[in-house]
């Protein structure tokens, strides 16, 4: 499973940095890093990942928008979509009970272990 | 023969003498009505001499004929006076003293018919005057004023040098209460006597209706006592009249009425003594006795003026209690009436019909309406039938004798919509079998409120995820270090990476129950609730725990049950972990935590709730146990039993209050029970299925 892809799309450098680094450790996997909707969407069609790590709070282009705008596009649809969330977010569940995602990891969470989680809502298997 | 010349000789001297000598006048008249004789007295009665009467008619000097034939022969006639006076004369006649000759008998009573007339007059002058005094008397209903008049009258009429009333009181003694005295001698109104001076004996005489008319004190007959005397040395009195005065007294017991001695009236003649006419005893008998009737009319009317005094008195008092309590009634409602218009709150009280009965001030500054213009108005006319069927069941249920309280956006008059909080309170009658005769509209503005809230729910919104960024930055970042995979750090330097990481998940921690708190207590979370296996829920709690479990060498044990209850599963996990993780933090090593369930009834429980079956769940350890004076407060934020816990343990201070809050979402209660130095129990509780189909 080393040649998984996971394309994060989150604002935070740091944030970028610790999942790239985390995943990477644990798991083996590429991390490609957009740090806007828009240029996820870009990366998304262009090399298009076996997951999408979505920040839902990001200026401009929130991850819904961006969650939508991923639906919409034939290229991009297919892909399961990870939500990164605040808690009290996560906690007001109502709001994602109408979008496609396949699971929410709330922040903080801890990069380290983020690759079984990721492998455990896609139901990937980790050696 | 000269014998009877003799006898008939003496005869007519003797006759001779009797008609000169007689003070009768005598009048011989003939068959035609002349006078033949007349004597001296006649002559007299006449006015003119024997000689000059002779041969006159008798007619000249009486007016009518003298009725001869009826035999009448005494009669009083009025005789014309030679002078022209008139004379009454009572007269007899002896008809054929000798033949054709008849004597007139004649008797001057002018003198006697004037004495007569003029005893009649006095009669009638004294009883104009005993009716004048009786009249004064009655005219007043004051007793002393009765008094005064009666002695003042008597004074008058009797021209008595002092009148006196001498009121007997009950132990024998008594005292002068009404006087009339001549300026000459000094009055002793007020004064009073000892008993000796009219004792018992004298008394009960008195009582009998004696009258006393003492024509001079110092006479013997009278047989007045020694001490009496000298008082009436005292005040120079020499005649005394005293007449008694009796009242009238209604028996309790008999039916008939009882006199009783009330007083004296007395007179006094000082200047001289006395002889006391009847005219003036029966006077002063008469006024003694109209003064008895005044002190009978006197006592009716001072025990009804008593009555009406009392009665005035009460009516006055309850006059004033009134006005005392409409006053404080006024000042009340006044108060209340600048309280309920300074209030920032809308209040009204609406009657059972649905009519506005009172509104305050409010009403016309928040929404224009003019409380005088919506008295008496029903509510769907003052806000429209569409607000109106919003609150249509709201009304239905205060009507009903039930509380209720609800939010609702309403316009105001500058034409925004504010959000309000509003309270329905009935208004029940105690006395009339607790009808609702209407209720009491509370409502407040809570626009500000709901701003702040929205402003605060934003804040914390935008600290959370600023605080999660880093977090979850240093977190990973530490996570990635001890790993080792990029570098080996010494020992120092691992312990120091171990403290960070440990440190930063308590602060993970605490930022998640901060916003779990906010979260859950701004009603923003809905609990989604639904059936759940308790076995289930205990043993995924259970299983999360197990791994904390062994570090702290704690066994964990989850009994084993088959209920099923309504709850929001992610959250009653959340409960019951906290829960198990507290208990293990504080149970000794090698100890047992044990999680148990069981179904019980409202009947056995204190527990006021409106479900009737539920779940009780328990997490009992044996650990130190808290403080009986604790038990209520570790609930609250940040209370642990002792505050070096939260760092020894490495708890929020929120876990227990977090707990309370899911479970109070839930309906249920949440409670401790411990033992210092054995150990502890939480329980709470959640309804069952069954219970929530039922409802």
């Amino acid at each position: 499973m080393k040649d998984k892809c996971i394309l994060l799309i989150d604002d935070e450098e740091t944030i970028q940095e610790v999942v790239q680094v985390g995943i990477e450790i644990e798991a083996g996997w590429d991390v490609a890093i957009a740090s806007s909707g828009a240029e996820g969407i870009e990366v998304a069609q262009a090399q298009k990942p076996d997951a999408i790590l979505l920040d839902i709070m990001m200026p401009e282009m929130d991850g819904i928008s961006t969650l939508s705008q991923l639906k919409a596009n034939i290229k991009t649809q297919s892909i399961p979509v990870i939500l990164l969330t605040a808690k009290t977010q996560a906690a007001d569940k109502k709001q994602f009970q109408n979008v496609e995602i396949m699971g929410i990891i709330t922040k903080p969470f801890n990069s380290m272990t983020l690759a079984s989680r990721i492998a455990k809502i896609l139901q990937w298997e980790l050696e | 023969m000269m014998e009877r010349v003799g006898e008939f000789q003496v005869e007519k001297l003797l006759l001779q003498a009797i008609f000169e000598r007689s003070w009768e006048a005598m009048i011989i008249v003939d068959g035609q009505n002349h006078l033949v004789a007349v004597n001296p007295s006649a002559s007299q009665l006449f006015g003119s001499s024997t000689e000059a009467l002779i041969g006159k008619s008798i007619f000249d000097f009486f007016p009518y004929v003298l009725n001869w034939a009826e035999g009448q022969n005494i009669a009083e006639v009025t005789i014309q006076h030679q002078n022209g006076t008139t004379q009454t004369v009572e007269y007899s006649q002896v008809e054929e003293i000798l033949p054709n000759y008849t004597l007139l008998i004649l008797r001057d009573v002018t003198n006697l018919k004037r004495a007569v007339a003029e005893e009649l007059h006095l009669q009638h002058q004294r009883i104009e005057l005993f009716s004048e005094v009786t009249l004064k008397i009655r005219q007043s209903l004051q007793l002393k004023e009765i008094l005064q008049t009666a002695v003042t009258e008597v004074q008058r009429i009797l021209k008595a040098d002092r009148v006196l009333i001498y009121q007997v009181l009950e132990n024998g003694t008594g005292r002068l209460i009404s006087e009339a005295v001549l300026p000459d001698y000094s009055p002793i109104l007020g004064m009073e006597f000892p008993e000796e001076v009219f004792p018992e004996e004298y008394r009960e005489l008195y009582a009998g209706g004696r009258v006393q008319a003492i024509s001079d004190v110092h006479s013997q007959d009278p047989g007045l006592s020694e001490c009496l005397i000298e008082f009436m040395d005292v005040w120079m009195v020499k005649a005394k009249l005293v007449v008694p005065i009796l009242q009238n007294i209604k028996s309790k017991t008999a039916k008939h009425q009882a006199v009783r001695l009330w007083g004296l009236l007395i007179a006094h003649q000082c200047e001289t003594t006395r002889e006391w006419t009847d005219f003036e005893l029966e006077l002063m008998q008469q006024l003694a006795d109209q003064i008895g009737i005044a002190l009978s009319q006197g006592e009716l009317l001072e025990n009804l003026e008593e009555l009406v005094a009392e009665r005035t008195a009460n009516l006055q008092q309850e006059i004033n209690e009134r006005l005392e309590v409409e006053a404080a009634l006024r000042r009340s409602e006044e108060q209340l009436r600048l309280i309920a218009n300074g209030l920032p709150v809308l209040i009204a009280y609406v009657d059972k019909d649905r009519h506005y009965r009172f509104n305050n001030e409010a009403y016309q500054t928040w929404l224009g309406l003019s409380p005088n213009k919506i008295y008496g108005c029903h509510l769907q006319e003052v806000h429209g039938q569409e607000e109106y069927k919003k609150v249509e069941k709201y009304i239905e249920t205060v009507l009903s004798g039930k509380q209720v309280t609800y939010e609702n956006d309403t316009t105001f008059q500058d034409g925004c919509i504010h959000s309000v909080n509003i309270t329905y309170i009935p208004h029940i009658h105690e006395q009339e079998n607790g009808e609702v005769k209407g209720f009491f509209a509370l409502t407040s503005d809570i626009s500000d409120r709901k701003a702040i809230e929205r402003m605060k729910d934003e804040f914390i919104s935008v600290v959370s995820h600023e605080l999660r960024t880093p977090l979850t930055s240093i977190h990973s970042s530490l996570k990635i270090l001890a790993t080792g995979k990029l570098g080996n750090l010494s020992s120092k330097g691992q312990r120091m990476l171990n403290i960070a990481d440990e440190q930063t998940e308590r602060l993970v921690r605490l930022v998640n129950n901060v916003l779990d708190l906010q979260s859950i207590q701004s009603g923003k979370i809905t609990m989604n609730k639904k059936a759940c296996k308790a076995m289930e829920l205990m043993i995924e709690a259970t299983q999360a725990m197990q791994m904390m479990a062994q570090e702290h060498g704690v066994k964990l044990f989850a009994e084993s049950v088959n209920f099923v209850v309504w709850a929001d599963r992610d959250y009653i996990i959340q409960t019951l972990t906290n829960l198990l993780s507290n208990a293990i933090k504080f149970s000794p090593p090698k100890s047992c935590v044990w999680l148990s369930a069981t179904m019980e009834t409202l009947e056995n429980q204190n527990i006021k709730q409106q479900i009737n079956s539920y779940v009780t769940f328990a997490v009992k350890d044996w650990g130190q146990g808290i403080p009986q004076n604790q038990l209520e407060n570790i609930f609250e934020r940040f209370q642990q039993v002792d505050s070096s816990d939260s760092r020894k343990k490495g708890g929020t201070g929120l876990g227990l209050t977090i707990c309370r809050q899911i479970i109070k979402e839930h309906g249920g209660n949440i409670w401790v029970t411990s033992t210092c130095g054995v150990g502890s129990t939480f329980y709470f509780t959640l309804p069952t299925v069954i219970s929530i189909l039922e409802q």
